[in-house]
């Protein structure tokens, strides 16, 4: 794996141009996030409706561009999804990012698999990962709905 | 010694890393070791190894007068007065610790006011920050100028009656600016303030006399000093460090123990509580002597011509913002670049071998002033050259391209 694998047109493009950097009316789950170490933080909203399905979910925050590509996919391919569908695709991407050569989740489409498969470059650079996972650290801590501070370092 | 060859002492820089030449620009993180410091560490395991300070076997008491020669050195290094006025800690930051932690013992009250500054290093904040909580001390911040330095009004118009201390750094490890810890340590000392230095960055770069700064107290990072981790040193007046009380209890700092009382050896003795970092110890001394070598100001001559020179190639560079441009500047260049955060930027240097550190450098409260959370920082040490920074630069160049940045 070299930089350019990294740093790919997607994930560069994605960290110029969050999707959904913004924060969502009316919801009903949020939580924050932050690394001590880079001093990145970010805050997910996340609208559940009626019959458990993301209805709407956003974030604000700042960091680096592999923490705002990987915040921007996540929303985008969370979103309309059912609570435990969005369960099953965090586990899937953060066991992924930790050991797993592949996505194994049935739920999203293979092009949506290659948008995340693109951050298994940071695999390669161990100081990196969390700002891969933050956001989705953070995700899990608004749907669990026990509104703890997730920080990378704890 | 001539300075362009100096690379060669260092063996990290031997060989390539990932492929790469090394060029490390984290001089202020943690400086390279020469190869005699590394070596002393191996020759004192190998043939000479026992405790200090305690048994009277050969190997110890040779020891004990190792571990003792490098006080002395240390002492002429920096001209302190008395060779018991240099304490062998864990690092700067247990120095720092101890200052403040015996100060609050015995010395500071509720009330009390200190000053820091806005460039301190989290080491020279956190420990005052305990008494404020523990006895109620108050801590204002003397502020940064548009150049990122401390001008000493900044401080003087902080004072008050009830000011007790200003803890200060030596030279910022974010902006580079160089205090005027002479002309600090005279105005405190005329209102009975007592100074006290972080010198972790000023002490690998600057030439130090504690005499002539006159400062009550001085922490030194030997790591940072081309020696090894797990050592640090405090310079302390001996007044202050035979009034104030010892702050950690264990063997080696006593003098009798009973079971109704105790009391507590005499300097240095006295706050060297347990096994201290021998090897570590006697190895500094190599530091010192390579240091010496040089000549502190054939140091200053070469990182001053080399910081100005890599100050102008980024200026030159556009969409490179510098943090701080201090007329007194010490070897570090912080920077942002417009759309790239501090960390790609130090992933992407360190595809070409380019070390160097991004985040605040635990300066938060500076990095919140500045409106950054965080910058990126190359530092110097001796080792360095002009194509360092050469590279640096085209690294940076890299680094625009692939984000699309002109």
């Amino acid at each position: 794996m070299n930089l350019k694998e990294l740093y790919q047109e997607i994930i560069l493009e994605h960290g110029k141009n969050p999707r959904n950097l913004r924060k969502t009316e009316n919801f009903n789950k949020d939580a924050k996030g932050n690394n001590p170490l880079c001093g990145d933080n970010v805050h997910v909203y996340l609208k559940l409706n009626d019959q458990r399905k993301v209805e709407d979910i956003s974030f604000e925050g700042s960091g680096c561009a592999i923490s705002m590509a990987s915040a921007s996919i996540m929303t985008d391919l969370i979103k309309g999804k059912s609570d435990n569908e969005a369960k099953e695709i965090i586990e899937d991407f953060l066991g992924m990012i930790k050991e797993n050569p592949e996505l194994k989740n049935k739920i999203l489409k293979e092009d949506d698999k290659t948008k995340l498969m693109c951050l298994s470059g940071v695999k390669q650079y161990p100081m990196r990962v969390k700002c891969a996972t933050l956001s989705w650290h953070t995700l899990v801590s608004a749907m669990e709905n026990h509104g703890k501070q997730i920080s990378t370092e704890d | 010694m001539n300075l362009n060859d100096i690379k060669k002492e260092f063996p990290i820089f031997d060989d390539k890393i990932q492929n790469n030449d090394l060029v490390y620009l984290d001089s202020a993180n943690s400086s390279q070791k020469p190869k005699l410091v590394i070596d002393r560490i191996n020759e004192f395991y190998t043939k000479q190894f026992s405790n200090v300070g305690r048994s009277v076997h050969y190997l110890a008491v040779a020891a004990t007068n190792l571990y003792e020669n490098t006080r002395t050195s240390v002492q002429k290094y920096i001209n302190a007065k008395d060779k018991n006025e240099i304490v062998f800690t864990k690092g700067a930051t247990e120095a720092l610790n101890l200052v403040a932690n015996t100060l609050g013992q015995k010395y500071l009250n509720e009330g009390d006011e200190i000053i820091l500054t806005e460039l301190e290093h989290h080491s020279n904040y956190v420990p005052w920050h305990y008494l404020r909580k523990s006895k109620n001390i108050k801590i204002n911040f003397a502020e940064i100028n548009d150049d990122g330095e401390i001008p000493i009004e900044n401080i003087e118009k902080l004072i008050t009656p009830k000011t007790k201390v200003i803890a200060i750094n030596h030279l910022s490890n974010v902006t580079g600016a160089i205090l005027p810890i002479k002309e600090i340590t005279q105005l405190a000392h005329s209102k009975e303030i007592m100074v006290v230095v972080d010198g972790c960055q000023g002490a690998p770069h600057l030439k130090l006399d504690m005499q002539d700064l006159d400062c009550d107290f001085y922490a030194i990072s030997c790591h940072k000093m081309y020696g090894p981790t797990g050592l640090g040193i405090l310079y302390g007046k001996k007044k202050w460090l035979e009034e104030l009380p010892p702050y950690q209890g264990g063997g080696g700092m006593i003098k009798e123990v009973k079971k109704d009382r105790i009391t507590y050896g005499d300097l240095p003795n006295k706050y060297e509580a347990g096994t201290m970092a021998t090897a570590q110890v006697i190895a500094f001394d190599q530091s010192i002597k390579f240091l010496e070598s040089i000549g502190i100001d054939n140091v200053i001559k070469h990182e001053k011509e080399l910081i100005e020179y890599g100050q102008e190639i980024l200026r030159k560079n556009n969409s490179v913002k510098l943090i701080g441009s201090p007329k007194n500047k010490g070897g570090v260049l912080s920077f942002t670049i417009k759309g790239v955060h501090p960390h790609d930027i130090a992933t992407i240097l360190d595809e070409d071998g380019v070390a160097i550190r991004a985040g605040h450098h635990c300066c938060q409260i500076l990095h919140d002033k500045l409106g950054i959370s965080a910058s990126a920082r190359a530092s110097i040490g001796i080792y360095n050259t002009k194509e360092d920074f050469d590279q640096l630069n085209e690294s940076i160049n890299k680094c625009k391209k692939i984000f699309e940045i002109k």
